[in-house]
């Protein structure tokens, strides 16, 4: 519900804005945005190891739309900085492999929900000159991951034989991105990008004192729709 | 009898991702107390969940759990596999971990709510890393047969895979070790009674009913059990030990003067391993008992990781030969005692049937040295057990030779049950002779604890005749007897037939003995 509210807010601001492009606006060295993040994940796990796993154990990971916000700062008229981030989404896993693991649910299961923390910081470039109603841009920098607030779900428990706790190192990994703004008036601009970003994790599950492990690149592409204020 | 080969069923291990940062796992190795009988991961973790029908898809893949299934019967209950760890003690009493399987029954009623505990002792196993929770191992065959014949018929079974196996702490294994294995087995069942509410399937609880039993090995270790808890107070509803060396002096007095069973290169240095861990004095050296070919590695070679094919093909201990066929007075340098001299000889009774078998025990890649045969047996000689040659049925009063006074401290005519017990097994059982063994046993009560009431003690020999159609044994006596004639035409029958039907004797018995103690158990 609270997506769909903020697309509804860049939808109407788009149709607001429509044509009211000034070139002659003032210039300002610092921006916020706001927008919709729409996180598509394309993860590859290896297959889980440890004792009493099966053969041919994996995860995947559910795509998630959370709230986008960034904080970017202009360093020349073709350069910005832009710290990305959204709010920590609320990521849930699915078992992938066999459909039963003796008499218990596996594939397609969501066994977990998870909580992601991952600011990108990215060095942009924009296109064309500042008085420009449309600006493409590039950009390139790093995502840092931070996972937290781990729930398992009744789901996982029972797949994984109990109450499970889980450690996934943090991801430092590159990250790029493509985009378009279009200024609206004044101090506000509307923007679209899309942004690939490298997140790579090892995780260990600890249940009653028994380790599994396995190696994940989450693949995490985001598209992004958004509202900038200038000040 | 390899019972089965359930090949699925691995629940476990889809790992979360709900995470928790860099955060490394936390244990949950409760390390606040080493005090025997403490679980050490509460909840323990559940290796594999199978409902009824799965349970019985499983068993009905392999031809071995299709037979299971015709003894046990189809499944009535789902079964959960929880794998719990625990402290207890090693046979010095010192403190150490051990592991084991408590099989939870799942479903409707008579699978959930208050339910009956089996206590139940494996049998000699080889492999160190055995796990009888693990039922995703296509070679845990003693795992699936309790499952079947008890957990899926509502019964909490609690199984614990010993002091020095699986992921003990205990670097050797307390074999018939009857103070150490009881105190192992107590712990395993006060761990599993804190583990029962807290594990995933939390509606089946302890009745209160406690029925105790095992095969082989573990027979001996269901009786020094039901002994133990006995003697502290302890509830024991009733127990059925099953084709266990229950008289140790006389089982190995029997073996030593040349009546050697099928396994005795096995049993032997297991033996000899555990009391020598536990009391100090078997040998100085293990030359003193063993050929030099395998005294170097002899002592703890066993439990092991290496197959028992690849332990005889390395030459690390013979097939068969547990005795020098040269023996004293005959091939080799007399023991100087013609009486001795005589004890010593090769069996060579034409008159009795297991005089072949004997004789597979003597060769020249022997296990034991000659010098200390001759020092047992002339202890033997001179402090004898009272049931080998049979007399007042009792062990050696004070026997000198140091293996002796470790069977006789291990002997378990050394007590009387107060709660009902079958002791089961097949009377011309090789490996575990039935006479010396539960014959004996009988014998015993009946002579030293005539107060004993009718049907506190009833002994079942799976191989004896049907009495007729109220034969409470009938269905054990009858399967047995159908899976000794299937085994022999399946060798062709003839002398091939009897080899076969001779060398898998006692694994035959398990699940016939397993299913008759279950029908004991279901009196109660």
């Amino acid at each position: 519900m609270k997506n769909t509210k903020i697309l509804a807010g860049v939808g109407l601001l788009l149709v607001c804005g429509a044509g009211s492009a000034m070139a002659a606006d003032a210039i300002h060295g610092n921006e916020i945005r706001l927008g919709l993040y729409i996180v598509q994940y394309d993860a590859h796990a290896d297959d889980i190891t440890g004792p009493f796993v099966p053969k041919g154990l994996n995860v995947n990971v559910k795509n998630v739309n959370t709230a986008y916000v960034a904080y970017v700062r202009r360093l020349s008229p073709n350069f910005v900085l832009e710290l990305a981030a959204g709010v920590p989404p609320k990521t849930e896993t699915t078992g992938k492999g066999p459909a039963m693991l003796g008499s218990v649910p596996f594939d397609g299961q969501v066994i977990s929900t998870a909580k992601w923390f991952a600011p990108t910081l990215l060095l942009n470039y924009v296109f064309l000159d500042e008085s420009s109603a449309w600006r493409p841009y590039f950009g390139v920098g790093a995502n840092y991951t931070k996972f937290y607030d781990r729930q398992s779900t009744a789901a996982g428990n029972a797949a994984n034989g109990g109450p499970t706790s889980i450690s996934l190192t943090s991801s430092l990994g590159p990250a790029a991105t493509l985009g378009v703004r279009w200024h609206l008036q004044d101090r506000w601009s509307l923007y679209a990008s899309y942004s690939y970003s490298v997140v790579r994790s090892n995780l260990v599950a600890n249940t009653a004192g028994v380790l599994r492990r396995t190696h994940i690149d989450f693949n995490p592409t985001t598209l992004v729709l958004s509202v900038g204020f200038a000040f | 009898m390899r019972v089965h080969s359930l090949r699925l069923v691995a629940v476990s291990a889809a790992l979360v991702l709900a995470a928790c940062g860099n955060d490394s796992p936390t244990s949950t190795i409760d390390t606040t107390s080493t005090a025997r009988g403490t679980l050490i991961e509460d909840p323990p973790l559940r290796i594999a969940s199978l409902d009824a029908p799965t349970l019985n898809a499983e068993l009905m893949a392999s031809a071995a759990g299709q037979q299971l299934l015709l003894v046990a019967g189809a499944p009535a209950c789902g079964v959960d596999f929880n794998y719990f760890h625990y402290w207890t003690v090693g046979g010095m009493n010192e403190t150490a971990t051990a592991s084991g399987a408590l099989m939870v029954p799942t479903g409707g009623a008579g699978c959930t709510g208050a339910r009956p505990i089996v206590l139940y002792a494996h049998g000699t196993d080889t492999n160190k890393n055995l796990n009888l929770a693990d039922i995703t191992d296509p070679t845990n065959s003693e795992g699936a047969l309790i499952a079947a014949m008890f957990a899926a018929q509502g019964y909490i079974v609690v199984a614990p895979n010993y002091a020095g196996y699986d992921t003990s702490s205990l670097d050797y294994h307390p074999f018939l070790n009857g103070d150490q294995q009881s105190k192992d087995m107590i712990d395993a069942l006060t761990a599993a009674r804190q583990a029962l509410g807290h594990v995933l399937a939390s509606t089946t609880t302890d009745s209160g009913k406690l029925f105790i039993t095992g095969y082989s090995q573990g027979g001996y270790v269901a009786m020094a059990t039901h002994k133990a808890m006995q003697a502290a107070g302890m509830t024991v509803t009733a127990s059925a030990p099953m084709s266990g060396p229950y008289a140790l002096e006389a089982f190995g007095d029997f073996v030593f003067l040349g009546h050697v069973n099928l396994g005795s290169t096995i049993f032997t240095p297991m033996i000899t391993t555990s009391y020598q861990r536990s009391y100090g004095n078997i040998y100085a050296a293990t030359t003193d008992v063993f050929e030099a070919a395998y005294a170097p590695t002899i002592e703890g070679l066993l439990p092991s990781t290496m197959t028992v094919d690849s332990i005889i093909g390395n030459g690390l201990l013979p097939q068969l030969e547990l005795f020098n066929s040269n023996t004293p007075g005959n091939g080799d340098a007399s023991s100087g005692s013609a009486l001795l001299d005589a004890y010593l000889a090769e069996p060579s009774d034409p008159n009795d049937p297991n005089t072949p078998l004997f004789r597979l025990g003597f060769g020249t890649s022997n296990l034991i040295k000659n010098s200390y045969r001759i020092a047992y047996v002339a202890d033997l000689a001179a402090n004898p057990d009272g049931a080998v040659p049979q007399t007042n049925l009792l062990p050696a009063a004070a026997p000198a030779n140091s293996l002796r006074q470790a069977f006789k401290t291990n002997d378990l005519r050394s007590w009387t049950p107060a709660a009902p017990v079958l002791m089961c097994g097949g009377a011309g059982d090789p490996v575990v002779f039935f006479p010396v063994n539960t014959l004996l046993m009988q014998a015993y009560w009946q002579n030293y604890a005539p107060q004993l009431p009718p049907g506190v003690v009833t002994v079942l020999d799976v191989a004896s005749a049907i009495t007729g159609p109220n034969d409470p044994f009938l269905l054990a006596k009858g399967g047995f007897a159908q899976a000794e004639a299937a085994i022999d035409a399946g060798a062709g029958g003839g002398a091939a037939g009897f080899q076969a039907r001779v060398s898998s004797y006692h694994s035959t018995v398990a699940p016939f003995c397993s299913a008759a103690a279950r029908g004991f158990f279901g009196l109660f």
